[in-house]
């Protein structure tokens, strides 16, 4: 059972900025709620106040632009994106880290915007919007901002989000498309569970090659400015070089390096072959 | 009894009708007590201690009772009553002290359950924080904290258990055969080593829910999901000094029991409530966070065992040493302590055996019955035992195994003498060694190791249980005839899903030949209604409670013979019947349905022979004795269930991930009274065992609060985690003395699961698991030798992966 | 907050708190008990219903957001007084034990075959992942999904040795 608060669905983005620069600061944003609601039923959410972003005119599923690429609204849930062919064909990480995500069940509510906003560490979506060179598009009473993924997140649980703006959608850029990619989840089971270490590997048209890590620090991690010319070894150096994994009832330190640099090199030979 | 009927005319009894109250379970139409509400019901919280163990100094309640809509709160001081099924050691709520993180020690009522929430909150508890014994071998030291300084003074069950007053020993079982130095010293080899597992939840779907109302004259009425209504009214009329009559267990569906829901829990605090309350009925349902700190779990175990063994491989002695945690009472864990006690040997012939088997205390969620009784537990030593002990000698671990196992006139560890008619263990173990091509690869498989670069392993294990329940269990049935000719049949055995309604209707249907529609087994139970059964446990169910109603069906038609014999002018010898009507055998025009019978016999002129056909029928358990304290010998076992399970486990060197391709899993049921109930019991059952293997267990930090107290870090097998392939054999030894020659098989697919895979994975990788659970990395650091991790106890992780502390 | 919300095709008009979820209101405020209560966390699946003709976890949606919506629940499977080809299914391949994870199971399998006529195994293991069973050991279930999209060939009865 939940706490009490007071649940509004503002229609248009005005409301929504004006309610968030009235009262952001006792209010969280609610899109599929799998992880707001789990978080207010434990009580590591408490707002006052439950602002729902799905009846925001423009807010729900994805678009096509010729400039920008890919947008994923608000509103947009994971099984939205995997139900999408031209996902699936354009950008083949994103539908990899969205297979991955939870249960059929949370993949009908779950939304790409709502994960990278709880920014837990093990973040399945993270990753693969890093390595595509997503951009946050935070909206305000203020204006509109536009953050690269990489500068998103700051600590475990925290982005650079004020109280008062909300993310309204994501870019994945035109740029991005056609890029080959998959992402490696370590789980203790085979059915739905939270990552024990998480690697997405992204190879563009022009080599250029990134990776995203998930559960091996307080962020989601990328690691750029490598490129498919490079040894396994040396993206594995420098893919360790930038995750700081914890030992935790999951799985040891050491355990979790060993499968990054497993998963590391797996995928090395996915985007190869 | 067995049936002498020959097995081929058998109609209902070993054939697979769907089950009798499946329509109810998939509309949504079957009740629970967690979707009952009676008129003016109130809502139950708990408030739960987050300390191991401290003192209780001062509860003040003040704040808490001033809170509009709250109608009853309860602390310890207001309950001295103490509970134990077999050590009494357990006050309702904490009195003075607490002994586990998760412990209840206040309690109230209120209107809305967010307001018993906020009530709860508000209530102030004082406590002076103690150092906690929380591992229990740690227990065992001389100076160690007692979990329970007065154990010396509570009341027992004298004749079965021993608890050791002044230590944290609340039982200890023994076992003493032959001459075990003697044997020792005749061994060419001795090979010792100990084995471990955590505590396990049962995570029933349906968490643990009770509706109490304790209204004027002390008449308590109790809805509650549980698995056996006549111990919970027989321990909650002892705890509380009422007449039996005078409280009434009514039991409507269970969503899952598997042992945790055997015995009392949450019933005692409820009705309390209620009567705090003026008589209105209580509710309290656990969330799955109380699931799994507040209700008990199933004790973690220490597995020392030395075998000793001839040049020939034939196992000459062997010394067991079990160290059980019990958590903070003792609940079931000393019985499964002694039911393990007795078994621990497994299917094998041990000339000479010594076993010390304890229950010890530490201050940690409590363990309970959960399904196995132990023997899960035991035998992923026991197994994993056998197999180090072939390699070790230079034996095939199959040969080895097949060269010791019981036979008929081996002596099992307390005296009892097997027959041929006990069960077949060497069919089982050959059944599934041959299912999984033991001991070599096949062509297939081979070239699947080329083309995956992983290695393929394969293992097997044996298994064995009896019903662990006192020697003189009973059970009676009443079967009831309706006045179109049907039957219904009243039972104290509960459904909790493994089918014991449908088979007794086959059961029923096969006594009386009567067609499958014509019989209904009542699911819900009534302790005013039903007649007594002990519990349902111990897979003892189609023997016990099957052979009542054979002999409650046999008392029916005998009193319809009866009536139809003065109807007909017959004599009862030269009558017969079918499904609809009774017959002389040799002028069968000369009939009168059991429709005219049922509920008293009419002449066309109004005069009336007979009445209502009620059949009664009861059966106990014959023959068993308690154990001798000092040598654990005696008769305790009503049948043996045997078993094996076959694993083939793909393995990946490098990285310590597995998967399960196939298990071939064999039982000697004596006789299936329904196949597609029986491959239900062996594949939930497996699957329950596969998760105990995989990734099932409690993992505490060093102040003793469990980290992992919901699904986010406990987690359960989902429809991904099972084996590619899943083999289920069965083998019919009939069990002479059960109905149809039925013996339990509830428990068993549970057992031994987990040796069966830590064997294939030695196999495939040479990786020596010790251990439980078995991770993936658990398997990547046994491969590489690397220092295991301790998974139970852990320093207080860091980082975003500290699991929530429920109720602190 | 007054909701007007359609639950197995009949209509509803009701004031509800607003931190009331879809599970509770099911349950407490409609009197829909089929639907159960698992884990609250959106972790096992008891609580599934459709929404908008999708299967979601009930225990994670706030009533509030069912407004000028429709939900699904297991009362609205049986059709006429009868079981559907789903239940009888899950009736004649012994898929059901204790009963508790059923209604949300059969929801979700309902759900599979309505997106996916003829599932293989690992399509069926996708979609019921989300859906915890304790009792079953879920290979009966996955039999009754063949058996009802024409899949399975005879009945699975244990061998004997």
């Amino acid at each position: 059972m939940l706490q009490h608060f007071t649940y509004l669905a503002p229609r248009t983005r005005a409301e929504l900025h004006a309610v968030l620069a009235d009262r952001g600061s006792d209010a969280c944003l609610l899109a599929g709620g799998t992880d707001l609601l789990a978080n207010i039923r434990s009580g590591l959410a408490h707002p006052r106040i439950v602002v729902d972003v799905k009846r925001v005119d423009g807010f729900s599923g994805i678009a096509w632009s010729a400039e920008d690429g890919l947008l994923i609204r608000a509103g947009a849930t994971i099984n939205d994106i995997l139900r999408d062919a031209r996902v699936r064909s354009d950008y083949a990480l994103l539908t990899a880290c969205a297979r991955d995500l939870a249960s059929h069940q949370v993949r009908n509510r779950a939304t790409v915007v709502g994960n990278v906003v709880n920014a837990s560490p093990c973040s399945d979506m993270a990753p693969a919007l890093l390595c595509l060179q997503a951009r946050a598009v935070i909206g305000s009473r203020r204006g509109e901002r536009e953050v690269a993924f990489k500068d998103f997140f700051k600590d475990v649980k925290k982005t650079v989000l004020q109280p008062d703006e909300a993310l309204e959608r994501i870019v994945v850029p035109a740029a991005s498309a056609g890029a080959r990619g998959d992402y490696h989840k370590l789980k203790r089971i085979n059915g739905h569970d939270l990552g024990i270490v998480g690697v997405a590997i992204c190879l563009g048209r022009n080599g250029d090659m990134r990776l995203g890590v998930s559960s091996c620090a307080p962020t989601p991690i990328l690691v750029e400015g490598l490129s498919d010319s490079l040894s396994a070894e040396a993206v594995v150096g420098a893919v360790m070089k930038a995750i700081s994994p914890i030992s935790d009832v999951r799985a040891t330190k050491e355990y979790r390096e060993h499968m990054v640099q497993t998963f590391v090199r797996r995928l090395l030979d996915e985007v190869k072959s | 009894m067995l049936e002498t009927s020959n097995p081929s005319s058998l109609q209902h009894v070993g054939h697979s009708p769907a089950r009798q109250e499946g329509p109810d379970k998939l509309t949504g139409a079957a009740v629970f007590v967690s979707d009952m509400t009676l008129p003016g019901m109130l809502h139950a919280q708990v408030k739960r201690s987050p300390h191991a163990r401290a003192k209780i100094r001062n509860i003040d309640v003040s704040r808490a009772a001033r809170l509009p809509g709250v109608r009853a709160i309860l602390t310890g001081e207001d309950l001295n009553y103490r509970l134990g099924l077999y050590v009494v050691d357990k006050y309702i709520l904490a009195k003075g002290e607490v002994r586990h993180h998760g412990e209840a020690v206040a309690a109230v009522a209120a209107d809305t359950l967010a307001i018993a929430r906020e009530a709860a909150d508000l209530i102030d508890v004082d406590y002076e924080a103690l150092p906690a014994v929380l591992n229990h071998m740690d227990a065992l030291a001389p100076g160690a904290p007692l979990v329970h300084r007065d154990l010396g003074a509570y009341d027992y069950v004298e004749a079965v258990f021993s608890p050791q007053g002044g230590t944290n020993i609340a039982n200890l079982t023994k076992c003493r055969k032959g001459d075990i130095e003697k044997g020792f010293a005749e061994a060419a080899w001795i090979v010792e080593r100990q084995y471990t597992n955590p505590s396990v939840q049962h995570v029933p779907m349906e968490t643990h829910v009770a509706i109490a109302q304790w209204k004027t004259g002390d008449k308590v009425t109790i809805w509650t999901s549980a698995q056996s209504p006549f111990t919970v009214r027989n321990l909650f009329c002892h705890a509380f000094k009422l007449p039996l009559s005078d409280v009434r267990v009514l039991i409507p569906n269970v969503g899952g029991g598997f042992g945790g829901k055997a015995g009392i829990h949450l019933e005692p605090l409820v009705a309390c409530l209620s009567r705090k309350a003026g008589g209105r009925p209580v509710k309290l349902q656990a969330t799955r966070e109380e699931e799994f700190t507040l209700l008990p779990c199933r004790g973690a175990l220490t597995y020392r065992i030395k075998t000793g063994v001839l040049a020939d491989g034939k196992i000459i002695a062997q010394k067991m040493e079990m160290f059980w945690d019990a958590g903070a009472y003792a609940d079931y864990a000393v019985n499964v302590t002694r039911a393990s006690g007795y078994s621990a040997a497994g299917p094998y012939e041990v000339p000479n055996a010594w076993v010390d088997a304890y229950t010890i205390y530490t201050n940690k969620p409590y363990g309970t019955a959960y399904r196995g009784f132990g023997h899960v537990e035991f035998f992923w030593g026991l197994e994993r035992h056998m197999e180090l002990v072939a390699r070790t000698i230079g034996m095939d671990p199959l040969e080895f195994r097949r060269k010791n196992l019981l036979r008929p006139g081996s002596l099992t560890l307390t005296g009892e003498k097997i027959t041929a008619h006990s069960g077949d263990v060497r069919k089982c173990l050959d059944a599934v060694a041959e299912a999984i091509h033991y001991g070599e690869l096949t062509p297939a498989e081979t070239a699947r190791e080329k083309r995956t670069g992983l290695k393929i392993g394969k293992g097997v294990a044996t298994l064995h249980k009896a019903p662990a329940m006192p020697p003189f269990t009973g059970t009676a049935v009443i079967v009831k005839m309706n006045s179109d000719g049907g039957v219904l049949v009243n039972v104290g055995l509960t459904e909790i899903g493994q089918g014991s309604t449908t088979a007794l209707a086959q059961i029923a249907a096969e006594r009386l030949k009567f067609p499958l529609e014509k019989v209904k087994v009542t699911v819900e139970k009534d302790t005013d209604r039903d007649p007594y059964d002990w519990q349902t446990v111990a897979s003892k169910g189609l023997i016990l409670t099957g052979n009542a109603l054979i002999l409650a069906c046999a008392d029916l038609l005998e009193k319809a013979y009866a009536d139809a014999g003065q109807a007909l002018r017959a004599q009862a010898c030269d009558l017969d019947h079918d499904g609809e009507k009774i017959f002389v055998s040799h002028a069968p025009d000369r009939s009168v349905t059991f429709a005219q019978l049922a509920v008293g016999y009419a002449y066309p002129d109004g005069n009336a022979i007979g009445g209502p056909l009620v059949g009664v029928g009861r059966y106990v358990a014959q023959g068993l004795t308690n154990l001798n304290k000092e040598t654990g010998q005696g008769l305790p076992a009503l049948d043996w269930t045997y078993g094996a399970h076959g694993i083939i486990a793909e393995v990946n060197a490098a990285t310590g991930e597995y998967h399960v391709l196939k298990i071939a899993s064999a039982y000697d049921v004596g006789k299936a009274i329904n196949p597609g109930l029986v491959r239900g019991q062996c594949i939930g059952g497996m699957v329950q065992g596969l998760g105990t293997a995989l990734c099932e267990g409690y993992v505490y930090d060093l102040q003793g609060h469990l980290l992992n107290p919901s699904f986010t870090d406990n987690k359960i097998p989902t429809c991904k985690d099972i084996p590619d392939e899943i083999e289920c054999i069965i083998i019919e030894t009939p069990q002479l003395d059960g109905a149809y020659g039925a013996r339990g098989v509830g428990e068993h697919p549970m057992i031994s699961v987990a040796p069966a895979l830590g064997n294939a994975i030695r196999n495939a990788v040479g990786a020596e698991l010790t251990h439980m659970p078995i991770r993936s990395e658990d398997v990547w650091r046994a491969i590489g030798h690397k220092e295991p991790v301790e998974t139970w106890f852990t320093t207080t992780p860091t980082g975003s992966c500290r699991s929530i502390v429920w109720g602190g | 907050m007054k909701i007007k919300v359609t639950i197995n095709g009949a209509a509803y008009e009701r004031e509800v708190a607003d931190n009331v979820t879809l599970l509770h209101f099911l349950r407490e405020h409609v009197g829909l008990t089929g639907t159960k209560e698992g884990c609250g966390a959106g972790e096992c699946g008891a609580c599934t219903v459709f929404l908008d003709g999708r299967p979601v976890n009930s225990c994670l949606v706030l009533a509030a957001e069912t407004n000028g919506r429709s939900v699904s629940t297991i009362e609205g499977e049986t059709k006429d007084g009868g079981l559907s080809e789903i239940q009888e299914a899950f009736a004649r391949r012994h898929a059901v034990q204790c009963g508790y994870c059923t209604p949300g199971m059969v929801m979700s399998v309902r759900a599979l075959i309505e997106r996916n006529p003829k599932p293989t195994v690992a399509e069926i293991k996708d979609g019921l992942e989300g859906n915890f069973c304790r009792c079953t050991g879920y290979a009966q279930i996955i039999e009754a999904v063949l058996d009802v999209t024409g899949q399975a060939d005879s009945k699975q009865e244990p061998t004997h040795a």
